[in-house]
C-alpha cells in the first residue's frame, strides 16, 4: 500500500455544539478509491463540509492530513490549493457570477498556488470546452451565471467539470450520482474513471450501488451515526443493497 | 428651540454671512428662521446636515480661472464624448458642440423653487445655468464633467437639459476635485418632450473630504422614457435627491443607484416620485455595498395622485453590509390617492451570503476575491444595462478601484 493520501484520524465535528462526526478514522492511500455509503442523516455531508473547511463545522477532536500535510486550521482556499477538491451535493447557485468568470478565476487561482502562469484565454477556453465536451455539457449552460436555473444534474455535470479543470490531488464526491439520468450517469463516471490517476484519491459519497458498477471502488466503508462502522471491498457495497443498513446498526458500539 | 442667530453652527454663520446680499433672498430667510435642516426636519430625519455640517468654505470665485484650466479634463474622462467642463460650477465658453446640441446660458438656477435648504442654496448662488436643448439623436455621448479642483470653496453649479419630441441622448454627468473640504451644490433640471428618451448618470467620484449636495429634477412628458443611473463612491456627506414627476401619459421612469460606502462616508440618496397623470410606469432599484464605520441612506417617496389611476410603481432596496459598524437606513413610502394602482416595495439587507463564500474559496479562490466577486454579482444588475462598452468599463472600473480599497480616502 503506498503512502496515504487522505488521513482522517478520529475526527470529531460539532455543528451548533451538536457532535456529529462521533470519531472518524479513515485513510486513503494514493491512486484509490474509496466510496461512504450511509444512511440519510449519518453525517457524510458533514464529513465532507468538515474536509472542505466549511465555517460551523468546529473540529473538536482529530486532525485530517491530506498528502502528508495537516489541513484541518487552513482556510477552504488554502485547502484547494493544497490539492483537495468537493463536489457538492448541493451546489450553491451564484447569481451575477458568470460560469466562465468563476472558472478562469478558479483555475487561475489554483495555477497561482503552484507557481505557473495565468492561462492565455485561448488555452483556457479551450481547456473548457475539451473538458465540456467530454462531460457532455452544452455551451448555452457555460453562458449562464454560475449554477443559476441548472437542472440537479446538470448542476452535477459541472461539478465535475470544475474537478477536471482543477485537476485535484484528493477529489471528494457528495452525491454526485443523485439527480443524474442513466445515460449521464455513464457520462459522468466515464469523465471521473479517466481522471484516476496514481497521483490522485476519490472518496465518493453515495447511496446507490449502481454508481460503484461504473466507478469501481478500491474499499467500501459503511458510515452510521457520525462514525465508520465497517469497511470492506466492493463486494460491501452489494451486501448493503441486499441487506440494508440494519445490519450494521451498533456496530461501532 | 427656536433657530436664532446666537446659537447657530459655525456652519450656519459662515452661510448666513455668503447669503447676505444674494439676489435670490430665500435661502436666507430659511436660513435665518429654520438653519440648517436637522433630524427633525422629517427629510433630513437620517442626514441631519446641522450635525453633519461643520464648516462651510469661501464661495468659489470665477475670476482666476483660465481657458486652459476649463479645458483640462476631470477624473473620469470619457474619451469619445462631447464633454462641457464646469469648474467650481463655472462653464466656459461652449458653443455648439455637435450636432443636435443647442447651448445656451440661462440666468439663476433652473431648478423649481421649492421648500428645500439645498434647492434654496442653489438658487441663491447659481448666476448662470446652462441650458442644452437636445434634437433627434446624437451619436455621441454628452458628458457633464463637474470638477471642484483647488483649494477647499463652496461651489454651486446647475444645468438645464431638454430633450425635445422624440429625441434621445445619453448623458453622464461626474462630479470630481481636489482632496479639500470642499462643498458643491449642484443642480440638473430635466425635461423630457414627448417620446423622449434619456440615459442619464450621475457618478461621484470626488474626494472623501468633500461634501456634495445634488438636486436632479426629472420632468417627464408623455411616451417618454427616462434610464436613470446613480453611481456614488466619493464624498465625505453626500446628499443627492430626486424630485420626479411623471406629466405625461405612458411615461416612463426606471431610476437605479449604487452607492457604495466606506469609512466615514455618510451617503444619502432622497427620491420623492409623483405620478399625476394615469397610465405611467416607474421602477426602482437601487444598492448599497458598506465597509466599514459608514452609513448608506435612502429614502424613496412615491406619491400616486388620485387621478393617476393605472400607475405601476416598483420600489426595491437591496444593501450589503460587510463590517460591523456599517448603517443601512432605508425609509421607502407610498402616498396613493388613486383605487387602481400597482405599487410597491420591498427591502432586503444583509452581510454576504456564507455559503456562496464558502463555494467559491473551495475552488481556491482566495477570500477577498471571492469577496470582490460576490458583491461585483450584486451590482452587476445595474451595471448591466449599460450597453456603451467604454462607458461600461469605466463605471465598472470605479467599483473595481472600490473593491480594492484604491478610492481616495
Ligand atoms: N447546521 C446544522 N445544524 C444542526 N444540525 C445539522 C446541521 N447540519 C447538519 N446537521 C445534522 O447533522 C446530521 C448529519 O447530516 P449530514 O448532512 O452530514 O448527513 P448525510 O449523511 O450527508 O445525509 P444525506 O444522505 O441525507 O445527504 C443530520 O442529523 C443533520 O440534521
Ligand atoms: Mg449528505
Amino acid at each position: 500500500m503506498s503512502a496515504p493520501m487522505l488521513e482522517i484520524k478520529d475526527l470529531r465535528v460539532s455543528v451548533e455544539d451538536k457532535e456529529i462526526l462521533k470519531g472518524v478514522n479513515l485513510i486513503v492511500p494514493a491512486g484509490e478509491v474509496h466510496a461512504i455509503m450511509g444512511r440519510n442523516g449519518s453525517g457524510k455531508s458533514t464529513l465532507s463540509y468538515a474536509i472542505a473547511g466549511r465555517a460551523g463545522y468546529e473540529i473538536t477532536g482529530g486532525d485530517v492530513v491530506l498528502d502528508g500535510q495537516s489541513i484541518i486550521d487552513m482556510e477552504p482556499d488554502e485547502r484547494a490549493a493544497a490539492g483537495l477538491f468537493l463536489a457538492f451535493q448541493y451546489p450553491i447557485e451564484i447569481p451575477g457570477v458568470a460560469t466562465m468568470t468563476f472558472l478562469k478565476s478558479a483555475m487561475n487561482a489554483q495555477r497561482k498556488s503552484r507557481g505557473e502562469e495565468e492561462l492565455t484565454i485561448p488555452d483556457f477556453m479551450k481547456a473548457v470546452r475539451g473538458a465540456a465536451d467530454k462531460l457532455s455539457i452544452n455551451k448555452d449552460m457555460l453562458k449562464r451565471a454560475l449554477n443559476v436555473g441548472f437542472s440537479g444534474g446538470e448542476k452535477k455535470r459541472a461539478e465535475v467539470l470544475q474537478m477536471a479543470l482543477l485537476e485535484p490531488k484528493m477529489c471528494v464526491m457528495d452525491e454526485t450520482d443523485s439527480g443524474l439520468d442513466i445515460d449521464a450517469l455513464k457520462v459522468v463516471s466515464e469523465g471521473v474513471n479517466q481522471m484516476r490517476a496514481p497521483g490522485r484519491s476519490m472518496l465518493v459519497i453515495t447511496h446507490y450501488q449502481r454508481l460503484l458498477d461504473h466507478i469501481v471502488p478500491d474499499r467500501v466503508h459503511v458510515f452510521s451515526d457520525g462514525q465508520i462502522v465497517e469497511s470492506g471491498d466492493k463486494d460491501l457495497a452489494l451486501m448493503l443493497e441486499s441487506k440494508g443498513y440494519a445490519a450494521f446498526d451498533g456496530a461501532a458500539a | 428651540m427656536k433657530f436664532s442667530a446666537n446659537n447657530a453652527t459655525s456652519a450656519e454663520k459662515q452661510l448666513l454671512e455668503q447669503l447676505d446680499g444674494m439676489k435670490d433672498s430665500t435661502a436666507l430667510k430659511i436660513l435665518q428662521r429654520f438653519g440648517l435642516p436637522s433630524r427633525r426636519v422629517e427629510a433630513y430625519h437620517y442626514t441631519d446636515l446641522k450635525a453633519l455640517m461643520s464648516h462651510v468654505p469661501p464661495l468659489a470665485k470665477s475670476d482666476d480661472l483660465t481657458d486652459s484650466d476649463l479645458g483640462a479634463a476631470g477624473e473620469f474622462d470619457l474619451k469619445d464624448a462631447i464633454k462641457i467642463p464646469v469648474r467650481n460650477g463655472f462653464f466656459g465658453k461652449v458653443s455648439n458642440l455637435a450636432e443636435g446640441f443647442e447651448i445656451s446660458e440661462n440666468s439663476g438656477s433652473a431648478l423649481t423653487e421649492r421648500k428645500d435648504m439645498i434647492v434654496a442654496l442653489n438658487r441663491a448662488l447659481v448666476n448662470n445655468s446652462l441650458n442644452i436643448k437636445i434634437s433627434g439623436a446624437p451619436s455621441e455621448i454628452l458628458h457633464i464633467d463637474w470638477q471642484i479642483p483647488g483649494s477647499a470653496a463652496h461651489s454651486a453649479g446647475c444645468v438645464e437639459i431638454e430633450l425635445e419630441k422624440g429625441a434621445k441622448a445619453v448623458i453622464i454627468e461626474t462630479i470630481s476635485g481636489s482632496d479639500e473640504a470642499h462643498l458643491g451644490n449642484f443642480g440638473s433640471r430635466i425635461i423630457l418632450g414627448e417620446g423622449a428618451e434619456i440615459t442619464h448618470i450621475l457618478v461621484d467620484v470626488s474626494s472623501r473630504k468633500t461634501t456634495r449636495l445634488q438636486t436632479i429634477e426629472y420632468e417627464i412628458g408623455q411616451n417618454a422614457k427616462m434610464h436613470n443611473l446613480l453611481i456614488n463612491s466619493g464624498a465625505k456627506l453626500s446628499r443627492t435627491q430626486i424630485f420626479t414627476n411623471f406629466n405625461g401619459e405612458g411615461a416612463f421612469g426606471d431610476f437605479n443607484g449604487l452607492n457604495l460606502v466606506d469609512e466615514g462616508q455618510h451617503c444619502d440618496i432622497t427620491l420623492d416620485t409623483i405620478h399625476k397623470v394615469p397610465n405611467t410606469i416607474s421602477t426602482q432599484k437601487f444598492k448599497a455595498v458598506v465597509r466599514n464605520r459608514a452609513k448608506a441612506i435612502f429614502q424613496g417617496r412615491i406619491l400616486v395622485e388620485s387621478i393617476a389611476q393605472k400607475t405601476d410603481a416598483k420600489m426595491m432596496i437591496q444593501g450589503l453590509m460587510l463590517s460591523e459598524g456599517a448603517q443601512i437606513l432605508s425609509k421607502p413610502e407610498l402616498e396613493i390617492f388613486a383605487d387602481d394602482v400597482q405599487c410597491g416595495h420591498g427591502s432586503t439587507c444583509g452581510e454576504l451570503d456564507e455559503d456562496s463564500l464558502f463555494y467559491l474559496m473551495s475552488r481556491g479562490i482566495r477570500r477577498d476575491k471571492a469577496t470582490s466577486m460576490l458583491i461585483r454579482a450584486f451590482a452587476e444588475e445595474l451595471l448591466e444595462p449599460i450597453k456603451d462598452e467604454q462607458l461600461n468599463g469605466q463605471l465598472s472600473g470605479i467599483l473595481d478601484e472600490w473593491l480594492e480599497g484604491k478610492a481616495k480616502v
